[in-house]
């Protein structure tokens, strides 16, 4: 019977190491790419912006003769340190960062810029003290709160009303999104008396659909007589609209979310969120690897590049191609 | 079974068969690097003083004086060692520097362009591997020298290997705690957020008491204590429960696993609030300790070995010599192996299953003021799942859940293993989601090992 004990511990072994076999063949083709290795650590690949992100990334790097190496840092910044770490293990040319804390990512590129392996960042900037980065590519989340909150007022009319935010506080870009918005809501209200738009509560919605959509059903309870909903992603954004249609408020409460990705542009043309101000992942993507490849070149570039959103709306919707 | 009876051939093979099922963990451990190191056989390019010789030795060669070079590094310590190395083989041959470049691309593309504005000629540019790559260097009209490349396993190289103990250095600092609680046959669920709240603690303190930027050694240090303190008082209220009131383990580990993630993250958010100035809400991000001083126990290294690795090895000797030396040691086997037993024999049982999972609570809070400094600050969403990682490195240690059996060397080598993997599938660039599922194929098989080990011990008695 011992031997069916060691036996066992054969199998077992084997399986783990088989495991680990079976993934390594991939990793391996990676020897032979003229150029080199870029390292991205994505956010979360769970939400498809940041899938887009990595894609355009591996596709463009790959015209220009590197191969894109993509973790998954699932929002910890811990795991994504550790990912940085084992890129300057392994040696890549550079590495790219979706920031999962924008200050505790310090220390791991303060080790990249000690090992002269230049971070790039995407999206979310990194703004911890004596790191150096040597360029950003995101969205202008400022301005885009600016956009979201003119296409709230145009979705009240000039009833106004109150309106609630779905916010997720870890991350920067909402913080300046929901900034933006309470801008443009301020300037509407200057001056007036009647039709005011009252922003009665920030929720946290987590910039996931179940915690959207929890933060909303508890937001109907709490605020009965809201007109609008801001949320700063489609993600939160559809999990509201789940909730408002249980309770069935979704006729009078109208959403606008933030992307612009698939299921969030489908949701306009239907009607169910008014409008978003759009992202575009797929050329954070391509600039940063161009940003990239023009670093290796010593060519100069633009250290920090925001992409405008712009505003897309039903009618926008009906005339997309890429919606089926 | 036929194997006693080839003679001496059957007794060696199961001489063998004895220490490889004694040491299975050892021997796991052992065949995963090697997977790993097979894995991870990559061309090196090594930036040292050794190879910036034998590029100097290639330039001697191939262009003799009047050879005009330009020398191009990065702007980091190897590198400076590596150019110096080059200027040193070249010192006296009549080869002539032409310039050095410290830095990145763009500095090189701007060199050139001054060695062309004053006419100067360039023959050839001595680097590494790494800059031979970039633009300006491979469209320069001068030879370009580099050191040779070999092959040998990433996985085997220094930087790699203190990587991977050190990134997981704080699984197995709480892994020992872990191993005496679930001696006792407990488990502790709320390693995680103990660590959290300790490093958020020791962040508020620091920053909010202790002086901020111009906090002294000591009041960090103090800082530092207050939120080991706080991590083993938890300990200490889930002992209560478990002892005085005979609340399951798991379910009063529970509790306090949701209770110190609320208050890790009602502390963080206050803090962040008066930062701005009360009124608005604060954002659950990490809490800045902005002495530098602080940095050093994640950050710091002595003698080339990572602080967390030393701190990982000083507690794991004294954790060993408690479990194997003392008279503690043996109470918590004997709680762990039959309670009513030991009760009856004597053994102090409440006391000892309090000390354990306050201990248990102080070993995930040293867990978390390890983890605030590497990142220079308490993150309050620190350790998440964590509970998890930590039992799996206990169990694949060769602990038993039911209590009673189990080595403080085998968690450390069960949290080796585990870390093996993770790196091993890391650096050759597998998804975490199949990672997922070879730990918990890991996992199962530990735990199946365990429950069968009884049953075949019961066999193994019987005449074969």
């Amino acid at each position: 019977m011992k031997r069916a004990l060691t036996w066992m511990l054969a199998a077992m072994s084997f399986a783990v190491l088989g495991a680990c076999g079976g993934g390594t063949d991939g990793g391996d083709s990676s020897g032979s790419v003229a150029r080199g290795t870029i390292g991205f650590s994505a956010m979360t690949l769970k939400n498809p912006f940041f899938k887009i992100i990595a894609d355009t990334m591996t596709a463009e790097a790959e015209r220009h003769g590197f191969e894109v190496v993509v973790t998954d840092a699932e929002r910890d910044v811990n795991r994504q340190s550790q990912q940085v770490d084992n890129f300057l293990a392994s040696g890549v040319a550079a590495i790219v960062l979706n920031p999962v804390d924008r200050i505790a990512i310090g220390p791991a590129v303060r080790r990249a810029n000690e090992a002269g392996v230049p971070v790039f960042t995407s999206d979310l900037q990194a703004v911890a003290e004596g790191v150096e980065i040597a360029g950003h590519v995101g969205t202008d989340n400022y301005q885009g709160g600016l956009l979201a909150g003119e296409a709230m007022i145009e979705a009240l009319g000039e009833a106004g009303g109150d309106v609630l935010v779905l916010h997720f506080k870890q991350a920067n870009s909402c913080v300046l999104r929901v900034d933006g918005f309470r801008h443009a809501i301020g300037e509407y209200n200057r001056d007036r008396t009647e039709g005011r738009i009252e922003i009665v509560a920030e929720l946290e919605g987590g910039g996931l659909r179940d915690e959207g959509y929890r933060a909303m059903a508890d937001g109907i309870q709490a605020y009965p007589d809201l007109a609008g909903v801001f949320a700063i992603n489609d993600p939160s954004a559809l999990g509201a609209r789940t909730a408002l249609e249980q309770a069935g408020r979704a006729d009078q409460v109208r959403i606008v979310g933030f992307d612009g990705e698939i299921a969030g542009r489908q949701a306009i043309r239907e009607g169910k969120i008014y409008a978003d101000p759009i992202q575009y992942p797929d050329r954070m993507g391509i600039m940063t690897v161009q940003n990239i490849v023009r670093y290796l070149d010593g060519e100069d570039f633009e250290r920090v590049h925001l992409i405008p959103t712009e505003l897309y709306r039903q009618a926008d919707a009906e005339r997309d191609p890429t919606l089926d | 079974m036929p194997e006693g009876a080839g003679g001496s051939v059957g007794r060696w093979r199961r001489k063998l068969l004895d220490l490889l099922g004694r040491n299975l963990s050892v021997v796991v451990l052992a065949l995963l690097c090697l997977i790993s190191s097979v894995a991870t056989w990559r061309e090196q390019n090594p930036i040292t003083s050794r190879s910036g010789g034998a590029v100097a030795r290639q330039v001697l060669e191939a262009c003799p004086a009047p050879c005009a070079v330009l020398v191009v590094a990065r702007d980091t310590e190897a590198d400076r060692l590596f150019a110096r190395a080059i200027e040193e083989g070249l010192d006296g041959s009549g080869v002539r520097i032409a310039g050095r470049v410290f830095g990145q691309p763009r500095d090189v593309r701007l060199e050139l362009e001054r060695l062309a504005m004053v006419g100067g000629s360039l023959d050839a540019i001595a680097t590494h591997r790494i800059a031979s790559e970039w633009g300006p260097v491979r469209s320069a009209r001068a030879r370009v020298f580099s050191p040779g490349s070999y092959h040998w396993p990433t996985f085997l190289t220094a930087r790699n290997l203190l990587n991977v103990v050190n990134q997981n250095a704080d699984i197995a600092i709480i892994a020992l705690g872990m191993t005496l609680v679930i001696l006792t046959a407990g488990i502790d669920l709320s390693v995680g957020s103990l660590l959290a709240l300790a490093g958020v603690i020791t962040a508020v303190a620091a920053q909010e008491w202790f002086g901020g930027v111009a906090a002294s050694p000591a009041g960090l240090l103090a800082a530092m204590l207050l939120g080991v303190t706080a991590a083993a008082l938890g300990g200490l209220l889930s002992g209560t429960m478990v002892t005085a009131f005979r609340v399951p383990p798991f379910v009063a580990t529970l509790g306090l696993m949701m209770l110190a993630r609320g208050l890790a993250l009602i502390l963080a958010v206050g803090h962040q609030r008066r930062l701005v100035g009360g009124g608005a809400e604060g954002t659950p991000e990490a809490v800045r300790v902005d002495a530098a001083a602080f940095a050093w126990l994640g950050n710091g290294s002595v003698l080339g070995v990572p602080n967390p690795i030393v701190l990982m090895l000083v507690l794991f000797v004294a954790a060993h010599l408690l479990m194997t030396r003392t008279m503690f040691g043996r109470y918590v086997y004997a709680v762990g192996g039959n309670v009513e037993a030991a009760r009856l024999s004597g053994v102090p049982v409440t006391a000892v299953l309090l000390a354990v999972y306050c201990l248990c609570g102080a070993f995930a809070g040293l867990a978390g003021i390890v983890d605030a400094s590497r990142f220079e600050g308490g993150r309050p969403n620190a350790g998440e799942l964590y509970e998890l990682q930590v039992i799996a490195a206990v169990v694949v240690g060769g602990a038993s859940l039911a209590g009673g059996r189990g080595r403080i060397a085998g968690t450390l080598i069960g949290a080796m293993i585990i870390a093996v993997i993770q790196n091993g599938l890391n650096i050759a660039g597998v998804a975490s989601y199949e990672q997922k599922v070879v730990f918990g194929a890991l996992i199962l098989a530990a735990v199946l090992l365990d429950r069968l080990q009884p049953r075949l011990r019961r066999f193994r008695r019987k005449p074969l």
